[in-house]
């Protein structure tokens, strides 16, 4: 049940080919992209979850610059990406601006694997608590009507209660007042 | 995990209440499991009678502290249920401004507000952007002081530092007030300087005297009460009565209730929620 969907990124072909056959083996959807152009473009007009990019590629949009317009674009989108050896320094920044991992090439796909289904994993715990999240609110709002209409009708009926006593305990009053004066006000609820 | 006895749980269950006010139900043994097993586990504890030993024990009260911060719930987010915000802002905060003008325009308006269970400080930092908001450029006319205290040190301290990852962000700030009141700070967002000055936190455990607060204009103690026995219940909001200032206005949780509790505060209605004060 992956049903995460990755854009690869890369802008050699040989990867393209390999990690697009190696993903949808395991039953991810898969878009790719030669290019930070062509990358930036497809999340843009697509359903994106993750984002594998190669750190290096030619012209002026980069891993890097993928990752930032993919964060950009508030749309939760996780970016994992793909470095030499050499350039783990830079991968180290990118997960700083809030890359979700890097992978060192030659890819492991075991260790790709795990990372994506600890994806997978964060998200349907996200889903599950912003559902019960939602029930609250919806439990919370329902109880809070009607408790806050019995708090305000408890505080009317302790301030006849109150004045009742007044009447009862005011020995200036007659018996026969008193009574005539507090049924006034127990008819006045109703 | 590590598994814990019927009468463990009646050891530690008195032992959290008399430490924090917190009364957990002894039938429901899981809470205490996964709540306490990792500190009894990284203290090499072997069972729950062993870590209550040791937390007694413990003369800096440590693992004291590990026990609170890790049986009191944090959940909190910004501007959590709408109404009480919404009630600050168009009832209590012009209130409260007209009954506190000072005599000479020279001085400014002191206002004291408490939020008593502030969590990570969303609520309090709600409280400031909601003032910040209304008032813009009159602030300067303003002296506000905001207090958030929590049993939890960890929480004062996440509070105090005012930075918030992106799903504390997303749970209720709107867009335009993010970037209003905070700046990005690498994955992470932190409140401005101009709301973290109007703020403070610290310490305090509900059940104790609570000595040298002073009185306070508006008291927020929203969904805490309801984790303590009617007991200790009635004796906090006897004690909130004592820090309100007469005419303050005191806001509870929207499903909370003080009948019963504390015949000192009326309910007052205000559109959709509800807000009390002292009986004259």
């Amino acid at each position: 049940m992956n049903n995460l969907t990755i854009l690869v990124v890369d802008d050699d072909p040989v990867i393209r080919k390999l990690l697009e056959q190696r993903l949808i083996k395991e039953n991810y959807e898969v878009l790719l992209a030669e290019d930070g152009y062509v990358g930036n473009d497809t999340l843009s007009k697509n359903h994106i979850d993750v984002v594998l990019t190669d750190l290096m590629m030619p012209g002026d949009i980069g891993g890097i610059e993928v990752l930032e317009y993919a964060k950009g674009l508030e749309r939760n989108i996780e970016v994992i990406l793909i470095t030499a050896h050499s350039s783990v320094d830079t991968a180290v920044e990118a997960m700083k601006k809030g890359a979700a991992d890097y992978l060192e090439k030659p890819i492991n796909f075991t260790e790709l694997f795990l990372r994506l289904e600890k994806i997978a994993n964060m998200r349907s715990l996200l889903r599950s608590a912003e559902d019960l999240r939602q029930a609250m609110d919806i439990t919370e709002s329902t109880a809070a009507e009607t408790i806050q209409n019995l708090e305000v009708l408890a505080g009317s009926l302790q301030s006849t209660v109150d004045s009742i006593e007044t009447i009862l305990t005011n020995d200036e009053l007659v018996a026969d007042d008193k009574v005539v004066d507090a049924l006034d006000i127990l008819q006045a609820i109703n | 995990m590590l598994k814990i006895t019927p009468v463990e749980l009646k050891t530690i269950a008195q032992y959290i209440h008399d430490i924090s006010g917190i009364y957990l139900d002894q039938s429901k043994s899981y809470l205490f499991e996964t709540r306490l097993s990792s500190i009894a586990e990284e203290l090499g504890c072997t069972s729950y009678q062993a870590l209550y030993d040791k937390a007694r024990r413990d003369p800096g009260k440590i693992i004291e502290r590990q026990i609170i911060d890790a049986i009191s719930t944090n959940e909190t987010l910004f501007f959590r249920d709408n109404g009480p915000f919404e009630l600050l802002k168009h009832k209590i905060l012009p209130e409260v401004i007209d009954l506190r003008a000072p005599s000479s325009p020279r001085l400014k308006t002191n206002v004291k507000i408490w939020s008593a269970a502030s969590s990570t400080g969303q609520e309090l930092y709600s409280v400031a952007m909601t003032i910040q908001d209304l008032l813009g450029s009159q602030m300067s006319n303003f002296n506000f002081k905001l207090l958030g205290t929590d049993i939890s040190d960890n929480v004062v301290k996440q509070a105090s530092y005012g930075k918030y990852n992106k799903f504390e962000i997303e749970r209720g700030l709107p867009r335009p007030t993010l970037q209003k009141h905070f700046t990005l700070f690498g994955d992470s967002w932190k409140v401005k300087d101009e709301l973290r000055a109007m703020v403070n936190f610290r310490k305090l455990n509900l059940m104790l005297p609570f000595a040298g607060l002073g009185k306070f204009d508006i008291i927020l103690c929203r969904n805490v009460a309801i984790y303590f026995t009617l007991a200790d219940r009635k004796k906090l909001f006897n004690k909130l009565a004592d820090s309100l200032a007469d005419d303050g206005y005191l806001i509870i949780g929207s499903t909370e209730s003080l009948t019963g509790i504390c015949p000192r505060f009326v309910p007052k209605r205000h559109l959709r929620a509800i807000f009390y004060q002292k009986k004259n």
